[in-house]
Parts: structure tokens; sequence; C-alpha cells
């Protein structure tokens, strides 16, 4: 551990800590473009400037380590004036189309403008103009007027996704950043390029236009895409989720997170979802609320075990709900119904345990490995191959099948729920709309997804994710866990936690007299 | 004292392009002597002749060379050739007269600092130089002057041509590194210095053409003779490329310390008739510029010319008489450091571009009185605040063209036409 | 909050009350007769009154030369507006200079408050508010003002251009 003095407060940093991380770690702020502790270090927006001890030179804080006894100042006058005109440097041939950009709101720009620079601009000449919304293929639209030559897409695509489509073109103010002769930038993991992009230049294509970006809250979840379980921010509205942006966790995912994992947000929204349960009988369909079909479903449960027995009774379980749902499940089939028929649905066993080397898994199930510990837990071996032959030999009359909430990514879906459709019972659990469950009795539930409810994931290494609730967009649906409890014939209505108080009254209500 | 003939000495004689004309006066006659020598040795020669380095910044060549890392791993030796500060003419005058001298030069400096691939970075248009230098390299390879083992002393050098393609940044050293490494041709972050990671991620020296000749004349003449000509610091002597509103423009060996009214009044021939002398640029068109006043006090030295504020640069002296606009100057050269900016650090990159066009304005008389501050204080937030030099060369002439003309650019901006082109109309 | 006071003993006298009210009336009513220019009212609706042209009445969208809404779907007005009245739905524009614009622009003008903030907060004089502010409908449907009622509505002949010029701004480098 090294001492050193920021702006007079005195820290321990590790050794090799760069000046620009340990005034962060003294809580100052300190402008910079260029930097990203992801990447490399480039140096070229010089507004990092430091002053250390007396040297009159002031430094760059990002390519300078901090060294024992180091008196970094930020506050200097002579660093504020650096950084105003630094700013100044970066704005004067910026088009300042904030209206109609989409970054506008988180805006390094806009931000660091308001922190550190607050001038009256002295710039009267022309400015530069350059290319504007060039395509850069399905993902991204490349803005290379707005763009401020940090570097770090450039960086990126060189260090992290070792792809180098990006390069800057030219010299002097005339630089670009660009792919040659505009060649589209797809690679696996480009949008992380538009969310280090510090300004308006690299826009996400799916993300466009849609809502500016102060309308939307965001809250820390778990990528439900694959098993690798990056850790992401979900930003939304009370219209559904928006996007998906990676967040730092060291162990898992870094700073970064694939494209495909980006899109795993869509299927949450309301027009991919089941909005209430139906009850199907004999091609009649009925609409009915979740509650009462999962009593509904509990009754009929119940009796059929008791009717044709418990073995009479299957269930298919995919690796996408969270260890607190899967234990209330199992727990409920397993210790009440006895039935011991449990079958692990894999979407892709081919493709199962491919890996991109960077983040990207074959496994399309956040808790695969959830799932395989709890089924160790209560001691079932059970090969989804043997099922097949139970229905077709009516061995399984009954199915329930807690499905996938994200249809996409299983491939044989349709396929296999018209096998479970020759069962002449059928419950399915369902986020989204099951049209291929055809069954003579068929009840399909709503269900909420990775968004609506809280619980935990282990991911492929055997990490275990806790990930909160993050909106409610389906209010019909239930989390498997709710579903279970009133099929068990129990209420879900929660009780008060601790000891009651006395309700606060509102001092204008209630009160009578002359006003 | 006058001209000193060292380096230039038969600079006159065809034949001393050619290897056999080389060594008929004595060429590489002082590589035998430096393989007889210790590595060492030669640098500590090196270092205590003082030699600093000719290419601009003026750093002790001894000292460059004791920074390299003694860890086993391969070095590299570059000459830079890449002369790209208007008004520098010197390297082209040395490796056309005299590429083998060069040559010789870069040999016993590889051997100095045990380096075995050595490139010459040459600029793009001299493509007369690279001819005449890929000839003498053919030349020095057949007589086994270069390549496995030279002159049975058991040391291996190879050496190579490397033209660039046009671009002043390519001249600062870890631009031409870059360039060389095939990338685009911009500075890297120091640190790390090129003697610790260079070239290919290797220990890497750069010197300057003449500062790689003149190691040649250091054995030769030995310290004290080295040490005979130039100042105390600055020892030696040295190219100048003159040009401008002169009688003699040309590349000029003189002492280091030598007057500049000496080199142009005897030297030079002095100005045209009936002109008198407005101001020189003593260090390339990055040097800031010195009023004839400041002139007459003026040595051709390191220090001298750091006292009086400008620089002595590549020792390219441009004389300015009084029929020159200072605005139209400052256009020009400010219109040269936007177009070569690497457009890497914001500050010069945008910088550049604001300065050139605020003094273009000025000087199509469209110019505002808060624009001549605004050059000022512009030029001032550029200077320090970037990776390489280009920003503070750029932003050095435009505050001492402000600072010391002032009047001619209020006038402009008022007037909206140049102050001396009125006056020399009607002269004429 | 109403206060229900006892009647003023006074105000038994009311018939002195009603006669002299009815006096102010008949005597106005006699000078506006003989002066029917000085009069304060208009006859409504057969006469209009006509604010001033700052009067802050209803939106009108400006437009470009070639008759395309200014707007650009920065949505600051709708950030702005206290009554939330605004709705905007952006899309991307086949021309790259003007990039992006409004599909969808629609101001409830039953919530507006007229106070004039989209028109302070719009970076490129795309929202004003008109001197119109009669604004008589049948149904909830007749207040819901979208692109074409705010921008081309009939009494604004084709629309109203904005001062500011897309291509003045392009030659102008800003």
């Amino acid at each position: 551990m090294l001492n050193c003095k920021v702006n007079g407060k005195e820290i321990k940093v590790k050794q090799g800590t760069l000046v620009i991380d340990a005034i962060k770690q003294a809580d100052y702020d300190v402008a910079h473009y260029c930097y990203h502790p992801g990447l490399s270090v480039a140096g070229v927006c010089r507004l990092c400037m430091v002053k250390i001890g007396d040297n009159p030179r002031l430094q760059i804080a990002c390519n300078t380590p901090v060294q024992e006894g180091m008196e970094i100042s930020n506050e200097d006058e002579q660093v504020k004036d650096a950084v105003k005109w630094g700013l100044d440097f970066h704005l004067i041939n910026h088009p300042l189309d904030c209206p109609i950009c989409d970054q506008a709101g988180e805006c390094e720009l806009q931000i660091q403008y308001m922190k550190f620079g607050q001038y009256d601009p002295e710039m009267a000449e022309k400015k530069v103009k350059k290319r504007k919304v060039v395509d850069l293929g399905s993902k991204i639209v490349l803005d290379t007027e707005r763009c401020i030559l940090c570097s770090r897409c450039v960086r990126f695509t060189d260090e992290v996704s070792k792809t180098n489509e990006l390069g800057i073109f030219n010299r002097g103010d005339r630089s670009e950043v660009g792919t040659f002769e505009d060649k589209p930038l797809e690679n696996d993991y480009a949008l992380n390029t538009v969310d280090i992009c510090p300004v308006g230049a690299l826009t996400s294509k799916d993300f466009r236009f849609r809502q500016r970006v102060w309308y939307l809250k965001n809250q820390s979840t778990i990528c439900t895409g694959c098993s690798t379980g990056c850790n992401v921010k979900v930003y939304y509205n009370e219209e559904g989720l928006f996007r998906v942006k990676p967040e730092f966790n060291e162990d898992i995912n870094g700073y970064w997170m694939c494209d495909q994992g980006r899109d795993v947000y869509k299927f949450v929204n309301k027009d991919f979802r089941l909005l209430e349960a139906q009850s199907v009988t004999e091609g009649q369909a009925e609409p009915l609320s979740a509650g009462k079909a999962a009593q509904l479903a509990g009754e009929k449960l119940k009796e059929l075990t008791k009717v044709n027995g418990p073995e009479s009774v299957g269930v298919v379980v995919t690796g996408q709900y969270t260890n607190e749902e899967y234990e209330s499940l199992f727990d409920y089939m397993v210790n009440k119904l006895k039935v011991k028929n449990i079958y692990h649905w894999v979407n892709n066993s081919d493709t199962m345990d491919d890996f991109d080397g960077l983040l990207l898994r074959g496994d399309k199930n956040p808790n695969t490995y959830g799932l395989k510990e709890i089924m160790k837990k209560y001691s079932i071996q059970t090969n989804m191959s043997d099922l097949e032959g139970a229905i077709k030999s009516n061995t399984i009359k009954t199915i329930v099948v807690a499905g996938p909430e994200n249809q996409a990514v299983y491939p044989d879906f349709n396929e296999r729920a018209s096998l479970f459709s020759q069962a002449s019972n059928l419950i399915w659990f369902s986020a989204g709309p099951v049209s291929a469950a055809t069954s003579k009795h068929t009840l399909v539930i709503p269900t909420k997804t990775y968004a609506e409810k809280s619980g935990t994931y282990v991911n492929y290494k055997g990490t275990h994710q806790s990930s909160h609730k993050v909106t409610t967009i389906v209010r019909g649906a239930l989390s498997l866990s709710d579903s279970v409890t009133l099929m068990s014939g129990e209420s879900i209505l929660t009780k008060p936690v601790g000891p009651q108080k006395a309700m606060k009254t509102n001092f204008f209500v209630n009160k009578s007299g002359e006003l | 004292m006058a001209e000193v003939k060292i380096i230039t000495e038969h600079y006159d004689k065809d034949e001393f392009i050619s290897l056999e004309g080389y060594k008929k006066f004595d060429g590489y006659k002082m590589l035998k002597k430096a393989f007889k020598m210790s590595p060492q040795q030669i640098i500590d020669e090196v270092k205590s002749s003082g030699l600093r380095g000719r290419g601009g910044a003026g750093f002790p060549t001894g000292v460059k060379w004791g920074f390299l890392p003694d860890n086993g791993e391969e070095r590299y030796l570059l000459c830079n050739a890449d002369e790209g500060e208007p008004g520098t003419f010197k390297d082209r005058k040395m490796m056309e007269r005299a590429p083998h001298q060069l040559i010789e030069g870069m040999i016993i400096s590889a051997f100095a600092v045990n380096s075995h691939k050595g490139y010459i970075y040459i600029r793009g248009e001299y493509s007369y130089a690279a001819k005449v230098l890929e000839q003498a390299i053919k030349e020095a390879y057949d007589a086994g002057l270069l390549g496995k083992n030279i002159l049975d002393s058991g040391f291996d050098f190879d050496l190579d041509i490397y033209r660039g393609a046009g671009a002043y940044i390519c001249g600062e050293e870890t631009g031409m590194i870059s360039s060389l490494e095939g990338l685009k041709g911009q500075p890297k972050l120091k640190p790390p210095f090129p003697a610790i990671k260079g070239y290919l991620g290797k220990p890497t020296i750069v010197n300057n053409v003449e500062t790689l000749a003149s190691v040649i004349y250091i054995l030769r003449d030995g310290v004290d003779g080295y040490r005979k000509y130039g100042t105390e610091k600055s020892a030696g002597t040295k190219l100048f490329s003159v040009s401008g509103n002169i009688n003699k423009p040309g590349t000029y060996e003189v002492p280091l310390g030598y007057p500049l009214m000496d080199l142009i009044n005897n030297e030079c021939g002095g100005l045209k008739p009936g002109r008198k002398l407005k101001a020189v640029i003593p260090g390339g068109s990055s040097a800031p510029v010195l009023t004839a006043e400041e002139c007459q006090k003026a040595n051709m030295d390191y220090e001298s010319l750091a006292q009086l504020g400008s620089m002595l640069g590549s020792g390219a002296v441009i004389i300015i008489d009084d029929s020159n606009c200072m605005v139209d100057m400052l256009n020009v050269i400010m219109h040269f450091y936007h177009h070569e900016s690497c457009g890497q650090c914001t500050p010069c990159r945008e910088g550049t571009g604001w300065l050139h066009k605020v003094v273009s304005s000025i000087s199509s008389g469209t110019g505002r009185l808060q624009d001549i501050d605004l050059v000022d204080e512009v030029a001032s937030r550029m200077m320090g605040r970037t990776i390489c030099a280009l920003s503070d060369a750029a932003a050095m002439p435009a505050r001492a063209f402000i600072q010391k003309f002032r009047n001619e650019f209020e006038f402009y901006v008022r007037e909206g036409r140049s102050k001396v082109k009125g006056v020399t109309d009607a002269q004429l | 909050m109403s206060i229900v006071k006892k009647p003023d003993w006074k105000a038994n006298w009311y018939l002195i009350g009603i006669f002299s009210g009815l006096w102010f009336t008949l005597k106005t009513m006699v000078i506006n007769i003989f002066n029917k220019d000085k009069m304060p009212t208009v006859n409504y609706p057969e006469e209009k009154y006509e604010y001033g042209p700052r009067f802050k009445g209803n939106h009108v969208l400006t437009v470009k030369k070639d008759g395309s809404v200014r707007c650009t779907a920065c949505m600051l007005c709708a950030t702005n507006c206290p009554a939330n009245c605004i709705t905007i739905a952006a899309a991307e524009h086949e021309d790259p200079t003007v990039e992006k614009y409004p599909i969808s622009y629609e101001i409830d003008i039953l919530r507006c408050v007229f106070c004039g903030f989209c028109e302070e907060a719009c970076p490129v004089d795309a929202i004003r508010m008109g001197p119109e502010w009669q604004t008589p409908g049948l149904g909830h449907q007749d207040f819901h003002y979208d692109i074409q009622k705010l921008a081309y509505r009939a009494n604004l002949k084709g629309g109203v251009l904005s001062r500011v010029d897309d291509e003045e701004r392009h030659h102008a480098g800003i």
C-alpha cells in the first residue's frame, strides 16, 4: 500500500494504482473522456490534468502511477483552467445537436461541462463539418461530427473483442472514426462501443429515438440470456423495458456484455406476454385470472394424483427459474404430491458447452446449474427422452410444464409443446403465449419474468447471484412460487411483518370545528 | 571566426558520394578505430564531447544512449531523416552529398549501443536522397561494411531505408516509431520512453542524421578536438539551413555560439539591397521569432537563444525582411500546423485548427480586435498539454508573432489590409 | 371552504340595494346607447375580441421552408410541461440532415395550462403559442390536437414559417 494525498486528503492505495483511480478513490471528481478502466491508456483527451507536488508542468492522471508520498491536486487554479480549456477544445467543433442526439441526458460532454466548464464560448469561426448518420450495419449508427475522438471504441475493438473493425481516419481536426469502407460493425460485442462512447457518436439502432434517457429509471439485475449471468442494468419506465447495459463485476463479466444479452429484455415487454390465464377444454378457450387458474390447477392435481396415482403425473422444468421457485415447486411436487417424474428440459444439448472465449455461452438458460443442484437435492434422476415413451404409452396422463420465459432460445419449443399436448391434462406455466399447447384439458398460467421477481440464479461456475425485482409489466402474472402456494391451497396474502404500529394519522383528516 | 568545415569538408566534391571517393578522404577509418575500442568507451567519449541532438530538442546524445536498459533485449538504432520542419534542409544535403558519412556514423553508433538492426526513416519527399542512400547501402553491403561480421570485427549490423509518406509528425521520435511499425504516424504516450520500449516494444535509440555523422568526428578529433569549437554547453559545429530574404541562402557549418548577425552578413552575404532586417526565425518554423533588435545579441547556440525566449531547434534560420507581412506569415505557419497535427490530443487537434481559422480570418480582413488576444490565449492553453511537442510548436510562433508584432496585427484588423504591402507598393 | 355568516341587519334594507343597482344599469345603458364606441363589452359571439400577438393561446407548430414540421422531437417541451399534456413519438427521418422527426405530436389541450414553458424550452423555435383562444369542441376527441391541427389548421394558411432557417444555420456553421 502506498500513501498519497489527494487535494490534502490522505489515502492509501494499492501499488500500481493510477492517479486518476486514486482521485476517484478519494471521492473527488476528475474530468476525463478517453480513460476507461477496462481499456488501455490512450492519454489523448488531456482533461484529467493534475498537479503533482510542486511540478509546474501538469501531468495527466491516467498515465501516472501513484508513488509513495505523492501530493496530487486537481483543484488547483492551474488545473481548473486547463480543464476548462480542455473542455472548450472538445466542444468547439462539436455540432451541439443535443435535441436530436440520443445521448443527451447521459452525455459526458453535458455532464462535465456543467461540472467543470460553464464558461462563455469564444469560438466564432465555422465548425468543421463531418459525416453524419453513417450506417454501421444492423446495430449501430455513427455520427462522426459528434465524436470527440477519445478512441475508446477503437481500443475496445482492438483489445477486448479483438476484431479491429474501427479506426481513426485522417488527421488533425479532420479526423474521423470509422470502419474501412464503411464495412458493418457486426461482432458479438459491438454494442459495448455504444456504452463506452462518452458522447452520441455511436448510437444503438435498437434504442435509437425510442425514449429520451431522462424518462427512464434503471435498476441492476442479472442477465438471463445465458449461463454466464452477466450483471446488468435494465432501463425501464411504465411502458416497459427499453434497454440493457452491462454493470461492472470483476468476477463475471468485467465491464462488458454481449449483444445477444441486450435483446433479452424484449420478451419481458407486454406485447410478447401472456396477460391472463387460459383454460382450454376441448378447444373451448376461457380466460380467467392467474390466481384462480392456479387454485384450479391445484385442485385438479390433487384429484388426479388421488385417482391415477402420482406416477401418472409428469413435471417438466426448464432452467429459466430462480432457485426459490424450484425449491417451492419441488417441495410441492415431491413432498406433497409424491410426484417423482420430474424432467429437465434442455433446449440445446449440442451447443450446451459452447463458449466464445469472452462471455457468450451456449447454454441459454440462466439457472441450469441451480436446477441441477435442486434435482440432486431431491435425488431425482430422470431422462427427458423417457418422457416421450411414457406419454405415448399413456402412463403419464398429466403434465405440468414450468416452461421457458425466453421461448426464442428454445428451438424445439413447438415440437415439445405438441408432444406434451398428447397427454390428456396439461398445466403450463409460461411468461409468453403458448399457442402450441392444445391438450384436451389445458391450463396456461402466466408467470413473471426475471425483471418482475427477486430470486437467485446460479451461473456456469456455481456463483450464486441474487437479482432483485425491477418493475411490474404484467399485473396478472404470478411467480412460480406464488402459483405453487396457491396450488397447495394456501393464500398468498402477505401478512404484516413485525409489531403493529398505529397508523400515522393525517393532521387534516378528521379535524372538525372552525377553520 | 568564420565557417568551420568539419562535417561538410568534402561536400563540394562529387566523388565523395561514392564509396571509393569516400574512402579516399579517410572514409570508414574511424569505423576501424571504433572496433578497436569498447562500446562503453565510445559512449563515454560521446558523453564527454557534449554532443547534443541536432534534430531539434538538443538532448545530450551520450546520456540518451546511457538510458538503454541492460536486459539483453534486441535493440534498434533508428536514424531520423524525416526532416519536416519548414526551413530545414541540412539533412537532405548530408544524405545527398555524403551518404557514406551517415552509414559510417550509424555503424559506429550501433556498435556503441550494441544494436544489430538499424533503419533510416527518410522523408517521403526526399526521393533523390533516398536513391543515393540506397545505392550507398548497397555499396557498403558489397564491401562488407554492413551485414554479418563487419570488417572481421565480429559485429553484425543490418541497415534499411524506410521512406515516410509525408507527415511532419513522423519526425517526432515516437511518431516515427509508430510509422515504422506500420501504424498511423501518431506519437506514443510517454513514459515509457523509446530507449526503454520503442520500436516493436524493444529498446530503441533515435538520432538525427547530423548527430550520427558527428560521432565520426568526435572519434577522429577526440573530445578536446571536438570541443575546440562551440561553447561550453553547446559543443562542436552545427549545420544551419539559412533561407528567406537573403542573398546567399544555403547550408552553412559554423561553430555553435556563432553570432547570428555574422552568419547573416558574412556567410550569407547580407540582405538584399535596400531592405531592412525585420525578424529572424532561428530554429525552424516552430521556434519563436526574434525581432531585429534581439538578433543583434543572438548567438547561435542552445543557451543564448533560450535566453532570448527562442530555440535553436533544427538550425533552420529564416530571415524575414521588411517586405514581408507578419500576419500573412503567421497564417502560413498556422496552416502548416493545422494540416500536420495528427489529431490525437484534443488541445492540438482543435487548437491548431482554431488558431488557423482565427489568423486566416484576420488575414482575410474579417478579424476582430479581440481575436488577437484570443490567439494568444488559445496558444497559451495549448502549450505543455499534449503528448508530443507539435502543439507547443504551433503555439510558440503564434504567441511570439502576436507579442512582438502586435501593431501589424492591429493594423490589419483595423484597415483590413496588410501594413507592409501598402508600404512596399509605394516604395516599388 | 365556505364560511357562512349570519346576515347583517343592514341587509334587510335590500330594496335600496336593488334599486341602486338597477339605476346603475339604466344609467350605463343610456350612456352606451348614445356612446357606442366606448362600450367596454363586445357582442360575443357575433363580435370577437382580438388579443395582442403575444397572447399565449393555442399552440402552433412552425414549419420549414419546404412545409414540413420544424420539430425535431427532442421532447424538451414534453419534459418541461407541468401539465404533462404533450405526447411525442419520434422516428428516424430519411434525410440524414434532419435525422429525427416526430411521427406523432399530440397536445391534450384540456390538460394544458397555457404556461408557455413549451415555447421557452424549444431549442429550434418549433412550437409557439398563437393568439387563438376559442377552442370549442363536441367531445374529448376534439381536444387532442395532432400535427395536422397544430401545424396546418385552416386559419394558419399553410403553416407558420420559422425565422431561423436550417440552411442559414448550416451556412453560418452553427
